[in-house]
């Protein structure tokens, strides 16, 4: 070969390979999916419906610290430094720095932006039983910004699209107004869409997207909105107190007749620290859990969200509710020969209706794989807020009547009815809500709605502690465009 | 043609029989001494290239005598330490030769990639680690034979765990991404981790812009790996290399006694104002020694050989190793294992095509014990109490008490070990072919294959076991398997053209490209339910159960990644003294979107040999002076795959009537404007020799800043759904971090006479690590983890270390009430101060301590580095030392778990108990304190000196006469036997190397104390 020829061969090989460079580098991934190229079929749709349903189990930790905000429960655990975000929170002494309230803020947008996804592609293809499907994803998007709205006043709203990065620094938060504008909305649509039974359980039916926008009303004080659309509920005949208060809250009472809408959870799959809000169990209740428990019924737990002395002693004698709702360890030893020890804070008394109870497969880690499934959403609590809500449109009679159905099942009997009205039958109620929902997360929010949060609560400052602080890195992110929870 | 050739070797095979053949006879001698040299070697080098060569090596006169040496052959003569020396045989047959001292610095060529340089016109910061060095520290794995040898790079173990990885950094660390350098094997892209170390002839280092010939993978510097190969016209050499060696701990822990412990905890629940646990301590004697019962003195065997020679044709080199290391934890139950094979050949096709080619396959099989943090055996047996039995009446292993002050995560260490069952096996197969072609004069082209191929198994079985009632009991039996496929190829094809003009110009240019691709795939299945909860029927074809319907027991992953890359080099010198390269380099990766795929990366390099200037002359004690300085731009590419796109890679994972259902959801959130990570690298330094070569010394000063830091992950705000099950925050190019640093290597050289000669080096590395900027947001990243549910200790801040330590500073023990009185109120951090506690700054002084309290602790980043090496031979004896210090770094203390019943190290002897009795520890109580948050009680000093390795070997000659320069040396060697630390812990320079979150000690599995009885045989 000539010099030339070589050079020319050379130089050949060289442009030949870079002739290719966008073949050989623009490659499509292997085994993906391009999430801007999805919703192609109906199959398409209900995954992506699954997807937004996840972030329900991550709402454990809402479930959790809120109650342990609340006068119920002390935050407990193994000791003072025990996850210090729920020790603060407790004691109300949280800053913008905490791990837990930035999980909620974060797990919660990440379920809305799952459900905003959905619907960001609502119009792509059309297929039948799409309207149930885009109703559910609009149930569930109300759902996580509810729980934002009452955890963090304002927040931003975007619609049917997906919040992008940089929205941080360009949407502003919205009024507590406008949030609940958004929930009211997407909850109208979803009921006008929602067949009346859930296509399976764990779905949203028809009486659930009411009575969680009735519950929205109630929390805006929109008495006549709230008390029409869950007389709704109530009348749909759907709907029963299931005679056995006690059988409610074992595995054996999953999804009954009172229950209107209960979170998922399951046992079927392990969970790791890591990542809790990827479990599919129930990481309250392995967290709530009886400390080094050892005998018969429960399994054993971190003894977080330990009940106080007073609220055991709230209950009237005769209410059966107190000893479903709050476990005596030392009476329980003494009966069974069951062992315990004593974290911190320990008042003698465990969260029964969300401790671990065994009879689970245990999958490691054993206490994040709990399948107790959340009752969100129970009759009892719909005839109260209905009660609430028709006391405060001057229906007592309606209202005593939705309340002594809970007060009757709770004592067997008709002895211990209530006949008051006014603001003492409104008394009552709320009275009656801590004791029907002990240990299931609305104390401290019904106490926060109705003003008597400042009474009842040790170390809570009126004015500041009726909403928890925008997590200090999103304060940080917004560069200026949102501004901290007054007070923090 | 062919014909020719068989009538030639026909005619000289028949002439080298009948040809007149002479005795050959003299003395070798060292130059500079006049001494004689015992055990020279002398070979006899026939002008037919006959294989049946001859030689022998000189008596204890210096003496030798070959017969029947055909007339017009020469003779090569060898020594260690001298240069080798070839002298035609006269019609005398006397041949004395004196001679002179090997000076590497001026022969010594040097792979710089894409080719080779000498040494001497070397103009970036290169080092070499030769073979000698590798033989010399015995290493298991080759990684360690860069601690303390090169200057600028530090190697550090993830633990002392037979097999387990280390980590290489070069001029510190630069990303919170990828730090590993790039590793290049004969050319190819492959991993120091498989290689058998006797198998590389060397090692180079390109520490600064000299590197930016690899463009977007020279970031973190590369690692040049020259694998052995045989020499041409040379006799078949056959060595075998092996040894014995007994490892045990180089530490063990001072922990508290039975007696001791059970007086603390007295004491403690006192102060809690509970009953006490043990109220006659006086009989539990000295208990249960965990570490004594998980510590165990292993075995360790290796064994290689190597076979090696050729014509003046062909070269070839095949070896074989073996290798078994039990672990000092467990025994076999962490046994490590690996089988090498290597070929190596290479042949001259014609006078202008040469093909070289090897393939080396590696088998490794390892068993592993839990490590690092909670359920580590080591973490168990520091915090058992020692109260409790090994076994109990039962012969069982007894159980810790599931009781609140030992916690539901501290089980029985020896159990654990018994119930650990888990392999992995690799088979890998890695090799390249290159031909180079002179094509024409002065140019040379070079086309190369490289690959490498694995294929890895790994089974854990998950036996049914109940430790009662603690987060490790397992209540169904499972064995999880899996099987990875890693494979890439690079191929290569460059020119390289050498032109002197005038005599004085001297050009090397360099031109090519570079195409790599790496793919692969993983498969995970579980099974449940193993048939009689037994190892050996754990595998999934025997296991009957799954999980319930809807969870899913299977997993996989593939991957396609590719570059393609083009690059050039022009070194141009005057006179071989005044030296310019320029390097340019485009690379197009698969990690990068559209718009930021391909970027180009320049640098430069320059030198300039005082020494030969006019006005230095040529007597004077200065044999060299060399300056050089390079700046350059080299990427880094090393992030998640596809990070540009969104891909439905998330979990959506929910229950619909009462079972499992799956769904899809978003994974990692993209960023389609991703691009290179930018290194800027500038080096200026000088090399010196003195003295005839004997002294030489090299400085280098660096500063290497890093742009457009790739950070995954990075946080963002959370209302882009980036907290989701399987979601991730995206990859971006937010931040900036700066080392800057000095290095110092000094080597000095000495025979005294025939019998003493000394070798010593030192180098000194230091480094200043700061971060520049980081663009989140919040203005930092945190990491690493510490205690139970705290906050993260680490961070990589503006103007701080990346990784600082971020915690509380501690300003003694709070000795009475008064002063507590008179301090801001601890209650913040968890529980009210009492006398006895630790005292905490008010660093803000804003009148409360908090976590905005919290500030710079310390850093895992040592600001200086040492290795220092010693060689004396005399005789026949040789002594070697190699040690190794760290100094100014520091480490976490977090092996302790902040439970009141756990056992505790015997600093706790000193606790305060009382007004004065204390400033340092705080005391012991079961009631809530704020003495375990992270404060700077729990930081210390990881300064360091190790006794790398002392090793006396002994070499044997074969009889004088002997056809061929065989010896046989034996040795016994020393590793790892003293370091001097002040840290509590097992070993002050373990480390993740996490670049945030590195530094923090969770029970690192200490490096073995190990001595090694080996022998070297050469035939």
């Amino acid at each position: 070969m000539s010099q030339r020829n070589i050079f020319l061969t050379f130089v050949l090989l060289l442009l030949g390979t870079s002739a290719c460079e966008d073949d050989f580098i623009g490659r499509t991934p292997v085994y993906s999916i391009d999430s801007e190229n999805y919703f192609n079929a109906e199959a398409d749709y209900e995954n992506a419906l699954i997807a937004a349903y996840d972030l329900l189990q991550a709402t454990y930790l809402n479930v959790m610290l809120g109650e342990i905000a609340s006068d119920n429960t002390l935050a407990g655990g193994e000791s003072a430094t025990d996850v210090i975000g729920i020790q603060q929170v407790d004691d109300m002494i949280h800053t913008p720095v905490n791990e837990q309230l930035k999980s909620i803020w974060n797990w919660m947008f990440a379920g809305v932006n799952r459900a905003s996804y959905l619907l960001e592609f609502k119009d792509k293809i059309e297929f039948d039983g799409k309207a149930q499907i885009l109703a559910e994803a609009r149930f569930l998007r109300a759902y996580y910004n509810f729980e934002l709205v009452k955890w963090f006043g304002p927040i931003p709203i975007k619609g049917d699209v997906r919040f992008a990065l940089g929205d941080e620094t360009s949407l502003p938060r919205a009024s507590v107004e406008e949030v609940y504008a958004a929930i009211e909305s997407d909850l109208e649509l979803a009921v006008a869409d929602l067949a009346e039974t859930a296509p399976q359980v764990g779905r949203v039916s028809r009486g659930a997207a009411q009575a969680l926008l009735g519950k929205a009303y109630l929390y805006q004080e929109k008495y006549a909105e709230a008390a029409e659309v869950l007389n709704q509920v109530i009348q749909s005949g759907n709907y029963q107190l299931s005679a056995d208060f006690a059988g409610i809250f074992e595995n054996t009472g999953e999804n009954g007749p009172g229950s209107v809408f209960e979170v998922q959870y399951t046992d079927a799959e392990g969970a790791g620290f890591g990542c809790l809000q990827c479990s599919e169990g129930n990481v309250a209740v392995g967290f709530n859990g009886i400390r080094n428990h050892t005998g018969p019924v429960y399994d054993s737990g971190f003894s977080f969200n330990v009940p106080t002395q007073a609220a055991f002693e709230a209950y009237e004698p005769g209410d059966s509710r107190r000893d479903v709702a709050i476990l005596d360890i030392e009476a329980w030893a003494a009966e069974t020969g069951a062992g315990f020890g004593t974290g911190y804070e320990h008042t003698g008394y465990y969260n029964r209706k969300y401790i671990a109870r065994k009879g689970d497969s245990n999958i490691g880690d054993q206490n994040l794989t709990n399948p107790n499934n959340y009752r969100s959403i129970r009759y009892a609590d719909v005839l109260l807020m209905a009660a609430e809500a028709l006391n405060a449109t001057g229906n007592d009679e309606q209202a005593r009547d939705y309340l002594n159905q809970v007060r009757r099942r709770a004592f067997g009997d008709m002895d211990h009815d209530i006949s008051s009205s006014g603001q003492a039958l409104g008394d009552f109620i709320q009275v009656e809500r801590r004791l029907e929902l002990m240990g299931e997360a609305h104390r401290f929010f019904d106490l926060v709605r109705t003003g008597a949060a400042a009474g009842a609560i040790d170390g809570f400052t009126a004015g500041k502690n009726e909403l928890f602080p925008v997590p200090f890195e999103e304060i940080q992110f917004s560069n200026g465009n949102w501004s901290q929870n007054p007070g923090y | 043609m062919r014909h020719y050739i068989f009538l030639l070797t026909l005619l000289l095979g028949w002439g080298g029989l009948s040809a007149q053949t002479i005795t050959v006879k003299g003395t070798v001698t060292d130059a500079s001494t006049g001494e004689t040299l015992i055990g020279a070697s002398v070979i006899v080098i026939r002008s037919d290239s006959d294989a049946s060569t001859s030689g022998t090596v000189t008596d204890f006169d210096g003496s030798y005598v070959i017969e029947n040496v055909p007339a017009g052959s020469s003779l090569r003569f060898s020594y260690t330490g001298f240069e080798t020396t070839e002298r035609e045989i006269g019609t005398s047959g006397i041949v004395d030769v004196a001679l002179g001292a090997d000076v590497q610095a001026l022969e010594e060529v040097v792979v710089i990639g894409y080719g080779t340089q000498q040494k001497r016109n070397v103009t970036g910061s290169v080092v070499t680690v030769d073979n000698e060095t590798i033989d010399d520290l015995r290493p298991v794995k080759i990684e360690q034979a860069l601690q303390g040898t090169v200057a600028g790079v530090n190697v550090t173990t993830q633990s002392g765990a037979p097999g387990a990885g280390l980590n290489i950094r070069i001029r510190g660390v630069s990303t919170n991404g990828q730090n590993a350098p790039l590793v290049i094997i004969d050319g190819y892209q492959g991993d120091l981790s498989t290689v058998n170390p006797t198998d590389i002839a060397s090692i180079t280092v390109l520490k600064d812009a000299q590197a930016a010939v690899y463009g977007t993978v020279g970031a973190n510097g590369v690692i040049l790996v020259t694998t052995k190969t045989g020499n041409k016209n040379s006799p078949t050499q056959v060595s075998y290399n092996t040894f014995f060696g007994i490892q045990e701990t180089s530490k063990t822990l001072n922990m508290l006694n039975a007696t001791e412990y059970g007086l603390l905890l007295n004491e403690s629940y006192a102060a809690g104002g509970q009953a006490l646990p043990y109220p006659d301590a006086s009989t539990l004697g000295r208990g249960t020694d965990w570490q004594n019962e998980v510590f165990g003195t292993a075995p360790m065997l290796s064994h290689d050989v190597t076979v090696s020679g050729g014509s003046d044709r062909t070269t070839y080199s095949i070896s074989g190793s073996h290798l078994n290391q039990e672990g000092i934890i467990g025994g076999e139950k962490s046994n490590f294992t690996r089988n090498t094979a290597r070929l190596s050949l290479g042949v001259d096709l014609s006078d202008k095509l040469k093909l070289t080619t090897n393939a080396i396959f590696t088998n490794i099989d390892r068993d592993a014990l839990s490590e690092n943090g909670l359920g580590a055996v080591l973490f168990n047996a520091l915090n058992a109490p020692p109260t409790l039995p090994v076994f109990d009446e039962t012969g069982e292993p007894s159980l810790v008490p599931n009781t609140p002050g030992l916690g539901i995560e501290v089980i029985n260490p020896v159990a654990q070990i018994a119930n650990t069952f888990n392999d992995y096996d690799l088979n890998k197969l890695n090799g390249q072919v290159s031909l180079d072609w002179k094509a024409l004069p002065g140019l040379t082209l070079t086309s190369r294959v490289g690959f490498n191929t694995s294929n890895s198994e790994g089974r854990t079985f998950s036996k049914l076991i109940n430790y009662g009632g603690k987060v490790f009991d397992v209540t169904r039996s499972s064995v999880s398997q899996n099987a990875i496929n890693d494979n890439n190829y690079s191929l290569d094809l460059f020119g390289t053209y050498q032109r002197t003009l005038a005599d004085k110009h001297n050009f090397t240019a360099t031109a090519g490209t570079t195409v790599f691709r790496e793919l692969g795939n993983g498969l995970f299945a579980t099974g449940f339910d193993v048939p009689n909860n037994d190892w050996e029927f754990a595998d999934i074809s025997l296991a009957t159960g799954t999980s319930p319907e809807g969870a899913r027991d299977v997993g996989s992953y593939s991957y396609d990644e590719r570059r393609l890359s083009y690059f050039g080099r022009v070194q141009y010198d005057f006179q071989e003294r005044y030296f310019l390269t320029a390097m340019l380099r485009r690379d197009a990766s698969t990690k990068f979107g559209p718009e930021n795929r391909a970027a180009f990366f320049p640098s430069f390099t320059a030198g300039w040999i005082a020494s030969d200037e006019s006005f230095f002359g040529d007597e004077g004690p200065v044999d060299l002076l060399k300056f050089r300085v390079s700046y350059g731009i080299l990427g880094n590419d090393q992030i998640i795959n596809n990070g540009y796109i969104g891909t439905l890679s998330g979990e959506a994972t929910y229950v619909f009537d009462g079972i499992l259902v799956n769904g899809t959801a978003i994974g990692a959130l993209p960023n389609p404007s991703l691009q290179w990570e930018e290194a800027k690298k500038f080096n200026v330094g000088f090399d010196l020799a003195l003295l005839d070569y004997k002294l030489n010394i090299t400085a280098d000063y660096f500063i290497n800043t890093r742009d457009n830091l790739l950070i995954s992950n990075i946080p963002v705000s959370g209302i882009v759904g980036t907290s989701a099950p399987g979601g991730a925050a995206p990859t971006v190019n937010a931040g900036a971090v700066q080392n800057k640093g000095l290095e110092l290597a000094i080597s000095y050289q000495q025979r005294f006479n025939k019998d003493w000669k000394l070798n010593v080096s030192y180098n000194l590395t230091t480094l200043n690590n700061e971060v520049l900027e980081v663009n989140n947001g919040t203005g930092f990243i945190e990491g690493g983890a510490f205690g139970v549910g705290q906050l993260a200790p680490s961070r990589m801040e503006v103007g701080q270390p990346i990784g600082y330590f971020f915690g509380y500073q501690t300003d003694g023990i709070f000795q009475n009430a008064s002063e507590i009185e008179a301090h801001p109120s601890q209650i913040a951090l968890g529980a009210d101060a009492q006398p006895g506690d630790i005292r905490f700054v008010d660093t803000n002084n804003d009148g409360v301590i908090d976590p905005n309290d919290r500030t710079n602790i310390g850093d895992p980043i040592a600001d200086m580095t040492m290795g220092f090496n010693f060689q004396l031979e005399y005789k026949r004896f040789d002594l070697l030392t190699y040690a190794f210090a760290s100094l100014g770094g520091d480490i976490v203390r977090n092996y302790e778990r902040a439970l009141s019943d756990v056992n505790r190290l015997d600093y706790y002897l000193d606790r305060w108990t009382g007004a004065g009795t204390s400033s340092e520890v705080p005391r012991v109580t079961t009631a809530a304190t704020a003495n375990g948050v992270f404060s700077d009680f729990f930081v210390e000093d990881a300064s360091f000196l190790r006794l790398q390795s002392v090793q006396l070997g002994y070499t044997l000659p074969f009889k004088a006469g002997a056809k061929r320069s065989s010896s046989l040396r034996l040795y016994v060697s020393g590793n790892n036997l003293l370091t001097l630390s002040n840290y509590k812990g097992f070993d002050p320079g373990a480390s993740s190397g996490a670049p945030i979150g590195g530094g923090i000690d969770y029970g690192f599995y200490p490096i073995a104390r190990t001595i090694l009885f080996g022998a070297n045989l050469t035939l």
